[in-house]
């Protein structure tokens, strides 16, 4: 009776436990698993089904499986609070978009218990801080940190601080009355929002704030926030003016940009993670909303994917994804974004793209993709892509609805017979 | 309860409400009657033997938090919030005794009947 009793007592504290619990196989098959764990997995398995972690997170986390597979160690922690982008845009109904965190043990050659909880509203607090963070940065830096200077409206200097000749190397007599943007090279790839852009937002809510690269004197480039404030003009007969702070951010040395890879790339092909295409994608929305900047997305499935999968093996298969990843980043323009969305699935983000130039990308890559070859025991094998274009101004701005076009037409085109962009139908007639 | 009227697909919310206590144990299925405010008010013994737990440590308890958060999604809790008249039948995949079980839910609400019923077939 003791016993009974125990082992309810155990089941209810596991019905209960507020933290999703797994246990699996090595290749991801489930044994064991509680309730809070199913509420998440099953709405995110759909015809997948809920017989394998694996395979039911493959559209959300394909990394999970490689990660499996590539741990070397008998027993050990694969990975601890890896985060699981489950929507790109707003969840459900405009909610917080939902972000997992998964912890996966090895605790031998076929044994894994794996942790599912629900961050959501950790990541929303984290970017929240982060942002104020670089604001308070900015302002409690010391003295030295940061350089100052007044510009017109259109961008010309009208005076800096010593600090600012610390900084770039300029002496503010030989750049005053000279467009800061051309000085600096403010507007090279990796920015934001160019400086004009981001004058015109300042002039419109006070003030902007962002990170970008920019050139010293000497041509060194390097990583810089860069404030600009509107500044109320005393009387009509001056110009308004603005001051801007620049502040010198030293990152990206050898192990902030590890840490950087790991965040932001797929751990198989390298190409851009969710996390980091979801948040480049809430960037662009944020542009899209102020300046009414175009923003395509390009959406490609690679044709018949399990069969190269089921014929030739995960190797095989996974080889190919760098190959295709290989030839498509090669095609990017400066800002465009390669990334890795789900199993054989890839996302092309392209900011300041019209749908005319997106259409046009999106067939080379259908180009480049056909002609990757790859060698196997049992012969050559190429693979082709279905691939569909959709634009910021097509669904007014929504990211929810962006994806949702973008993947029915990419349906289209797949039903269409494959190895194609979609075509819109006003088009064709 | 009429005896031709018990089957999972095609008992009447009113017929679980009318049913006693033992009647609703001896349903070949699993019956969990629950408040607007999700605190369990029933659980027969079919469903607690096929989740192991005792009906008296169940009833008094927030279903979807405690009991059954598998369940605790759009697929099912949020229905019942969002659907004051529902009765729909899908399948569904359970986590009974932790192990991953294949069933069919049957979600009963009507908006003149306080308590609301999952039915759960295995």
């Amino acid at each position: 009776m003791t016993d009974t009793s125990g082992e309810e007592e155990l089941l209810e504290f596991l019905y209960a436990c507020p933290i999703g619990l797994i246990k699996c196989g090595a290749t991801g098959e489930i044994g064991l698993m509680n309730p809070h764990a199913m509420q998440h997995l099953l709405p995110l398995a759909g015809p997948r089904g809920v017989s394998n972690l694996f395979s039911a997170l493959e559209p959300y986390a394909p990394e999970l499986r490689s990660m499996a597979e590539a741990f070397a160690l008998p027993r050990g922690r694969i990975c601890d609070g890896h985060r699981i982008f489950v929507d790109l845009g707003p969840g459900r109904s405009g909610a917080t978009p939902k972000v997992l965190a998964c912890t996966l043990v090895k605790l031998g050659a076929d044994r894994i218990m794996a942790t599912l909880t629900d961050i959501s509203h950790q990541v929303v607090q984290e970017n929240r801080l982060r942002q104020a963070d670089t604001w308070f940065a900015t302002l409690l830096d010391g003295v030295n940190g940061y350089a100052a200077l007044t510009i017109t409206p259109d961008g010309q200097i009208a005076a800096a601080d010593t600090c600012f000749a610390r900084q770039t190397g300029y002496e503010p007599a030989d750049v005053t009355g000279h467009n800061l943007a051309d000085v600096l090279g403010t507007d090279l790839s990796g920015g934001d929002l160019r400086l004009d852009e981001q004058l015109a937002i300042a002039a419109r809510e006070g003030w902007h704030l962002q990170e970008g690269w920019q050139q010293r004197a000497d041509g060194e480039r390097y990583w810089c926030q860069r404030l600009v404030v509107a500044r109320s003009a005393l009387d009509n007969a001056t110009l308004p003016r603005f001051s801007v702070v620049l502040r010198d951010v030293p990152r990206r040395d050898a192990a902030t940009e590890d840490v950087r890879r790991l965040l932001t790339c797929d751990h198989l092909t390298g190409a851009a993670n969710r996390r980091h295409f979801s948040q480049i994608m809430a960037r662009e929305q944020e542009s899209w909303r102020e300046l009414r900047q175009s923003l395509s997305l390009v959406v490609l499935d690679l044709d018949h994917f399990k069969a190269v999968n089921d014929t030739h093996g995960h190797p095989v298969g996974d080889a190919l994804l760098c190959r295709v990843t290989q030839a498509c980043s090669a095609l990017l323009p400066p800002r465009g974004i390669f990334a890795r969305l789900g199993g054989e699935e890839f996302g092309v983000l392209l900011p300041r793209y019209d749908r005319d130039q997106a259409m046009e990308l999106a067939e080379r890559l259908r180009e480049a993709i056909a002609d990757v070859v790859i060698e196997t025991p049992s012969g050559t094998l190429r693979v082709t892509a279905s691939l569909a274009c959709a634009t910021l101004d097509e669904t007014e701005g929504s990211i929810e609805a962006l994806i949702e076009l973008a993947d029915k037409r990419l349906y289209s085109a797949k039903h269409a017979g494959r190895n194609r962009v979609f075509v819109v139908e006003t088009e064709a007639a | 309860m009429s005896p031709t009227n018990v089957g999972f697909e095609t008992v009447a919310l009113h017929d679980l409400e009318n049913a006693s206590e033992a009647d609703r144990d001896a349903l070949p299925f699993g019956v969990v009657g629950f408040a607007a405010d999700t605190i369990v008010q029933v659980y027969n013994a079919t469903e607690a033997r096929m989740s192991g737990l005792d009906p008296a440590t169940v009833v008094g308890v927030p279903f979807f938090d405690a009991v059954a958060q598998c369940m605790n999604n759009f697929m099912v809790a949020q229905r019942f919030e969002d659907e004051p008249e529902l009765d729909d039948i899908f399948p569904y995949v359970l986590t009974l005794r932790m192990r991953p079980t294949k069933v069919r839910l049957r979600l009963l609400a009507t908006a003149k009947t306080p308590r609301r019923y999952v039915l759960i077939e295995r």
